[in-house]
């Protein structure tokens, strides 16, 4: 006749407490059910949905600070010498975020458009409703000259750890990708994709040819020389090295197909160690410095090289998309004024702002729930010691200890709000779905009429290339669902047993100021 | 015979009205063991006081009370109550949501004495020889009669293998008739199994028929 047994007996010969009791447990337990399930699932939604995005990270100036500061100028020196000085990212800073464990990948790269020599671009397929009409310039000499549309992409990669290789945008089929070899000796090798290897019948080994000016305008350049430069000069002639399968294609459907150009083509990509490209750049700089002395002459090539490979924007591909927003915070107070690490998270929290407040509330509505069930449960079981100081006496007289009598106390709360958390469970979440699903409709219609989601839910393009996701409040609400899952269940049990715990502490407290021979002679 | 409980210059006393009513005045007494004891006394002479004393229910101003010559205090009040002693009271006090066995075993499991064999066996033997037959046993106490309800109560106090049990007016719920049988109860317990009975009482025919009467006056016992 443990204290549990004697717990059990009493629940089950004592139906009228129990039962008022269980019905108070159970009440609880819906509401405490309802408020995390409905909090859960709102967590939940975001994670899913954050899962779902790149774990990209962007290093790059903040503009909107640096304007706001330059907004606050009067004087025009200070205006002149803060644009002077404009905020850069700092390489030594992106160089040390790269030996972060988080990060799997990153871009450090500089594009430009170009003109194939002697092989075809991959077609994008709008050629035939395309206006290929580009209009025409007339040269110094009175010529005129058709301008000749852009067909490649060249991108210049500072490392070979690229985002494109991690996540497996790119996937090699023949030869090797750029390597650190590559780069530090500025070879003249090339990657190039499968569909243009397949277009023109190149191979590893093969060499193709490019120039990052329109051959029109190269002729004429060369005629206004006089023969003190020639074609060559703008000719870059590359080592193909590899072949990648590009998972990037183009969109029929998207807007800007009937005017895309080749070069905005994800298969007209080519891919160069970045040193490479700055000697290409170094070499048409130096061949127009010839021809035009009067503009260069300040010219340093050291100056020029640093410039070139100074970063606009560093991307960052982490190992987890939850791990980003540590990422940000962690690195925020180390990359200077006017720099920042731009994981998208306003937009995705603007977005994400229905289901925070509704996890807000529903949190609120759970504390609001614990603190009552303590305070009721407490004050009944305070009430109804009352009652059972005779057995309490008793059971002293025998020499029961007070922590076995609290023991039993305890066993016979924590086996009805068992029973009854466990009844709540299947209850609680039919109307945890039901009114979380009311409360995220009024919610998300409420934001809905005070802004436009759907335009802030779009992610937007920089530069050449979005690393970003792109995600709908849509899709972040898609992945809204209340669940009552196993961790959910053993939370309410845990929360149960804190409740009874808690509400035990008073009534213990009178049990332990109880007298046996008080209580036994009053009952005599 | 040995002294199973010594009770040593015990004092006891408590304030009335802004003074100190003395109860209990150096008081000293050995009780024999296997004897059944009554303590008479007018009402108001700590009769309930002093046996409270003495089964560890509650503790005395000064003095001290040895168990088989062990001091009481050094024993510990809770492990006493639960290994050394065995009470019976006027309104029985047992524990109504719980059966008669029920409420044998209660004291069976507190204790921490050995018991010879299956707990729940020998307190269905236990309610056989004080009269309860195993169909009563199994009732809610609320079911049984007051005359059962003492028989429970009384193998409850023997239930723990002590060897001492006090009774506080033990029959006083009870007719004529039953409190005959309670005594012849406590008669056998003290007779055939060794039990120290001390009971207290104010009921002559209980005294007459115990082995020894102890009479309360003044705060001390004197044998009458």
């Amino acid at each position: 006749m443990n204290a549990l047994n004697r717990a059990w007996k009493y629940i089950t010969r004592r139906p009228t407490k129990s039962v008022l009791l269980m019905i108070t447990f159970f009440l609880i337990g819906n509401l405490v059910i309802l408020g995390l399930g409905i909090s859960q699932a709102a967590e939940n939604a975001k994670v899913l949905t954050r899962k779902q995005m790149r774990a990209a990270v962007s290093y790059e100036v903040d503009y909107e600070k640096f304007w706001d500061y330059i907004n606050t100028l009067t004087d025009e020196d200070e205006i002149n010498n803060a644009y002077n000085n404009y905020p850069r990212i700092n390489k030594e800073t992106a160089e040390a975020l790269t030996q972060d464990s988080r990060v799997k990948a990153f871009n450090f790269t500089q594009t430009a458009i170009g003109y194939s020599l002697g092989f075809d671009h991959v077609p994008v397929g709008n050629e035939d409703t395309k206006n290929t009409d580009y209009g025409s310039y007339i040269d110094e000499n009175g010529v005129a000259h058709e301008y000749r549309e852009p067909d490649i992409m060249i991108y210049g990669t500072q490392y070979p750890n690229m985002i494109e290789i991690a996540d497996e945008t790119y996937t090699i089929t023949s030869g090797r990708f750029i390597n650190q070899d590559d780069i530090d000796s500025a070879s003249p090798h090339v990657c190039i994709t499968e569909e243009m290897a397949d277009v023109n019948n190149l191979r590893v080994g093969d060499t193709i040819a490019f120039s990052y000016n329109d051959l029109n305008y190269i002729d004429s350049l060369v005629q206004e020389s006089g023969g003190e430069v020639s074609a060559d000069d703008f000719r870059e002639e590359y080592e193909i090295v590899g072949i990648f399968n590009n998972k990037n294609q183009v969109d029929p459907n998207s807007e800007n197909f009937r005017w895309m150009s080749p070069y905005e083509s994800p298969q007209n990509i080519l891919v160069v160690p970045m040193s490479a490209y700055v000697e290409s750049m170094l070499k048409m700089t130096t061949t127009e410095q010839k021809l035009h002395p009067e503009y260069y002459t300040d010219f340093d090539e050291e100056e020029y090289r640093r410039s070139m490979t100074e970063p606009s924007r560093i991307i960052y591909l982490l190992n987890d998309p939850l791990e980003v927003e540590d990422f940000v915070r962690d690195h925020q107070a180390d990359l200077g004024e006017y720099l920042k690490l731009n994981a998208n998270n306003e937009t995705f929290k603007k977005l994400a702002r229905p289901l925070d407040t509704l996890s807000f509330f529903s949190n609120v509505i759970v504390w609001i729930v614990i603190i009552n069930a303590v305070v009721i449960i407490s004050l009944v079981t305070a009430l109804t010691l009352k009652t059972r100081e005779y057995e309490i006496g008793v059971m002293l007289s025998l020499g029961v200890s007070k922590v076995k009598i609290v023991l039993q106390l305890f066993a016979e709360l924590f086996l009805i709000a068992l029973l009854s958390f466990t009844l709540a469970s299947a209850s609680g979440s039919m109307l945890a779905g039901r009114v979380g699903d009311m409360v995220l409709d009024y919610q998300t219609a409420s934001e809905a009429e005070y802004s436009d989601l759907n335009n802030e839910g779009n992610y937007y393009w920089y530069g050449d290339n979005n690393y970003f996701t792109n995600v709908t409040q849509e899709d972040l609400l898609s992945q809204y669902e209340v669940k009552v899952s196993p961790v959910l269940i053993a939370e309410i049990y845990v929360i149960g047993t804190l409740v009874v715990m808690i509400s035990i502490i008073i009534p213990s407290f009178m049990i332990m100021r109880l007298n046996p021979k008080q209580i036994l002679l009053e009952q005599n | 015979m040995s002294t199973i409980l010594k009770l040593e210059n015990i004092c006891y006393g408590y304030i009335d009205g802004g003074f100190k009513r003395e109860i209990l005045k150096n008081l000293s007494y050995e009780f024999e063991e296997g004897t059944f004891y009554t303590i008479l006394g007018p009402s108001g002479s700590g009769k309930t006081t002093l046996l409270s004393i003495m089964a560890g229910l509650d503790k005395q101003e000064s003095g001290k009370v040895y168990f088989d010559g062990e001091d009481v205090d050094k024993i510990g009040l809770y492990k006493y109550r639960r290994n050394k002693v065995g009470v019976v009271f006027q309104s029985y006090n047992l524990i109504n949501y719980l059966t008669g066995l029920e409420n044998i075993l209660l004291a069976m499991t507190e204790t921490d004495n050995k018991l010879p064999g299956n707990k729940s066996e020998l307190a269905y033997a236990l309610l056989e020889m004080v009269g309860i037959t195993k169909t009563k046993a199994d009732r809610m106490i609320n079911k049984l009669s007051g005359g059962e309800q003492q028989r429970v109560a009384i193998a409850r106090a023997i239930a723990s293998n002590v060897d001492l049990i006090f009774a506080d007016e033990p029959t006083g719920n009870l007719d004529t008739e039953t409190e005959k049988e309670i005594i012849k109860l406590f008669q056998m317990l003290a007779q055939q199994y060794g039990k120290t009975i001390i009971a207290v009482t104010h009921s002559n025919e209980v005294s007459n028929l115990s082995d020894h009467r102890v009479f309360l006056n003044q705060g001390k016992l004197t044998d009458l």
